[in-house]
C-alpha cells in the first residue's frame, strides 16, 4: 500500500529448487531466475511469468488462484505458504522456493499431497459412521448453532499441506496424523451424527501417532493460510482424551 | 477371534499409557517449574545476609521440610527426564532436519521489506524454542543432577560445613571457589527451560482459549527475566562480589 508504483520496480532474485524424479539424469539443485517486480505480484504470477518467458520445464501447481484449492503450497524462504496468496511485495528481494517437505515430490515445486491426505483420512476413518438407514424423506436432525459453527470451522481446511510441512513431528514420523489429521479427527469427534463414541475415539486420539505425537512447536497454527484455530483443536483433543479416561 | 480381542485390549492399554506418559511429563514439569521459582525465592534469603539464610535453612531442616523435598524433587526430576525425553528425535539426521525447519521458520519474515502491509509473514519462534528446550534440558540433566546430589548430601549429612544441613558459609565458599560458573549456566538453562515449558504446557492444554498467545508469551518473558535477574544477583551475593542488599532488614538485634 505504501509502495509507490512510480518507483523503479525491484529486480527479484528467485532461487528455485529443481529436480525431476522421473528423469534419471536429474540432480537436485537450486536454479536462479531474475524477474522485474510488478504491483500486487503474487508468487502465482511470478512463477507463471518465469515459466512463460524463461523456462517452460518449471513444474509447479496452481488451480484456483484464490486460496481455496490448496494446490500451491510451497516453502517460501523456509516457511510454508500458498503461492497464490503470497505477494512478492511482502518478501525480500531474494526469494527461495522449495517444494513442501513430507509429501512425495512430483517435480521441482510440485508435490503429491493427495496420497498423504488419503492415508490420513483412511487411518482415522474420517467420515460419518452411522448405523441408521438413510431415509430421504426424513427431516435433517437439528444441531446446536454453536456446534455447527465449530464443525464448520474444522471443515474450512483446504488440505494444502502447509501445516504438515511446518510440523517437526510430521517431518520425522510418517505415521503421525499431523495437524490436518488431528483437525479432522476433532471435527468428527464433535459431530453428533457420527455414531462413534468418545471411547472409540480414545484409541485413535490418545496415541503417539495421534494428539500425543504433537510436540507443541506451534508452527502449524502460525502458517495455516486459512487461519484455523489448530492449537485450540489439539487442546480440545487433549482435554477430551483426559475426560474420557476419567469417566471410563 | 481371541487374538483380535486381545489386540484390541492391548491397543486400549497403549492408548491409556500414552495419556499417562503425557501427564507424567507435563505434571512433573509443571511442579518442577513451580518448585524452581519457590527455590529461587528461598535462596533469596541470602539477600538479607548469612544470618537470614542460615535461619531459613535451619528452620526448613528442623521441621523436616527440606529432607523429603530433596528426595521428591530428585525423583520428579528423573521422571521428567524419562518422559519428556521420549519426544526427542533419536537420529542425528532427524535432529538436523528439525533444526533446519526451525531455523527456516524463525528467519522467514525477518527481512520483510519496510512498508509491506502484511502481517502474515511474522517470524515463527516456537519451533526453535522447542529445540533450545531440548538443549537446555540436556544441560539441566547433567548440571542439575550434580547440584541436587551435592545439596542432597549437604542436607542429609554433616559432610559439608560444621553441621548437617545447608549453611551460608559453606555455600558461599563453594560458589566462590568456582561453582559460580556451572551455577550460572544452570540458572540460565533452568529459567529458560521452565519459562518456555510452562508457556508450551499452557498452550497445549488450552489456556490459549482464554489468554491469547502473545499475552502468555509476555507473562513467560516477564517471569523469565525476573528470575534470571534475581538469580544473577543471588550468585553475585553468594560469590561475595556484592554485599547482601537487604542486610538492613536484619540489622536490628533479634530478641
Amino acid at each position: 500500500m505504501t509502495r509507490k508504483e512510480s518507483t523503479v520496480p525491484r529486480r527479484l532474485h528467485f532461487e528455485i529448487f529443481r529436480y525431476n524424479p522421473e528423469d534419471s539424469g536429474s540432480v537436485p539443485h537450486m536454479q536462479t531466475f531474475e524477474l522485474d517486480e510488478a504491483p500486487y505480484m503474487s508468487l502465482f504470477i511470478a512463477l507463471n511469468q518465469i515459466r512463460e518467458t524463461q523456462d517452460p520445464s518449471l513444474q509447479f501447481d496452481f488451480a484456483c488462484r484464490s486460496a481455496i484449492c490448496g494446490s500451491c503450497g510451497m516453502m517460501v524462504n523456509g516457511r510454508p505458504a500458498l503461492g497464490c496468496r503470497t505477494l512478492t511485495s511482502d518478501l525480500p528481494r531474494t526469494i527461495r522456493l522449495h517444494p513442501l517437505p513430507v509429501f512425495k515430490l512430483i517435480g521441482d515445486l510440485s508435490v503429491d499431497t493427495g496420497t498423504w491426505f488419503r492415508q490420513m483420512v483412511e487411518k482415522s476413518e474420517a467420515w460419518i459412521h452411522s448405523e441408521q438407514a438413510f431415509d430421504p424423506e426424513a427431516q435433517e436432525e437439528r444441531m446446536d448453532d454453536e456446534l455447527a459453527q465449530a464443525i464448520y470451522e474444522g471443515d474450512r481446511c483446504i488440505e494444502c499441506g502447509c501445516c504438515v510441512a511446518s510440523c517437526g513431528a510430521a517431518n520425522l514420523n510418517a505415521d503421525f496424523a499431523g495437524p490436518a489429521g488431528l483437525n479432522r479427527m476433532a471435527r468428527f469427534l464433535m459431530d453428533p451424527r457420527d455414531s462413534r463414541g468418545d471411547a472409540d475415539w480414545f484409541e485413535i486420539v490418545s496415541n503417539s501417532d495421534g494428539v500425543f505425537g504433537c510436540i507443541g512447536m506451534m508452527a502449524c497454527h502460525d502458517v495455516c493460510p486459512k487461519e484455523l484455530p489448530l492449537l485450540e483443536v489439539y487442546a480440545y483433543l487433549r482435554r477430551k482424551v483426559l475426560t474420557t479416561k476419567i469417566r471410563h | 477371534m481371541t487374538e483380535s480381542i486381545k489386540s484390541a485390549a492391548e491397543r486400549a492399554r497403549d492408548a491409556s499409557n500414552q495419556l499417562y506418559f503425557e501427564l507424567a511429563s507435563g505434571v512433573s514439569g509443571f511442579v518442577l517449574a513451580l518448585f524452581m521459582w519457590g527455590h529461587m525465592i528461598l535462596v533469596g534469603s541470602i539477600l538479607t545476609g548469612e544470618r537470614g539464610f542460615n535461619w531459613l535453612a535451619g528452620m526448613l531442616e528442623d521441621y523436616y521440610i527440606a529432607q523429603p523435598t530433596v528426595v521428591v524433587i530428585f525423583a520428579l526430576f528423573l521422571v521428567h527426564a524419562v518422559f519428556a525425553s521420549r519426544k526427542i528425535p533419536a537420529k542425528l539426521s532427524e535432529r538436523r532436519r528439525m533444526l533446519e525447519l526451525g531455523r527456516g521458520l524463525s528467519r522467514s519474515g525477518r527481512d520483510t521489506p519496510a512498508g509491506s502491509g502484511s502481517e502474515a509473514f511474522q517470524p515463527h519462534l516456537e519451533s526453535l524454542l522447542w529445540i533450545w528446550q531440548v538443549r537446555t534440558g540436556m544441560v539441566i540433566l547433567v548440571l542439575g543432577s550434580f547440584h541436587v546430589i551435592l545439596l542432597g548430601i549437604d542436607v542429609l549429612t554433616p559432610l559439608f560445613g560444621e553441621r548437617t544441613g545447608i549453611e551460608a558459609l559453606s555455600s558461599m565458599a563453594r560458589v566462590k571457589a568456582g561453582l559460580w560458573l556451572p551455577y550460572a549456566i544452570l540458572l540460565i538453562s533452568v529459567e529458560f527451560h521452565a519459562g518456555v515449558g510452562l508457556y508450551r504446557l499452557a498452550v497445549k492444554w488450552g489456556a490459549g482459549s482464554f489468554l491469547s498467545r502473545p499475552i502468555l508469551h509476555i507473562i513467560e518473558r516477564v517471569l523469565l527475566w525476573f528470575f534470571l535477574g534475581l538469580g544473577v544477583v543471588l550468585l553475585l551475593v553468594l560469590a561475595e562480589v556484592l554485599p547482601p542488599p537487604l542486610a538492613f532488614l536484619l540489622s536490628a538485634p533479634v530478641t
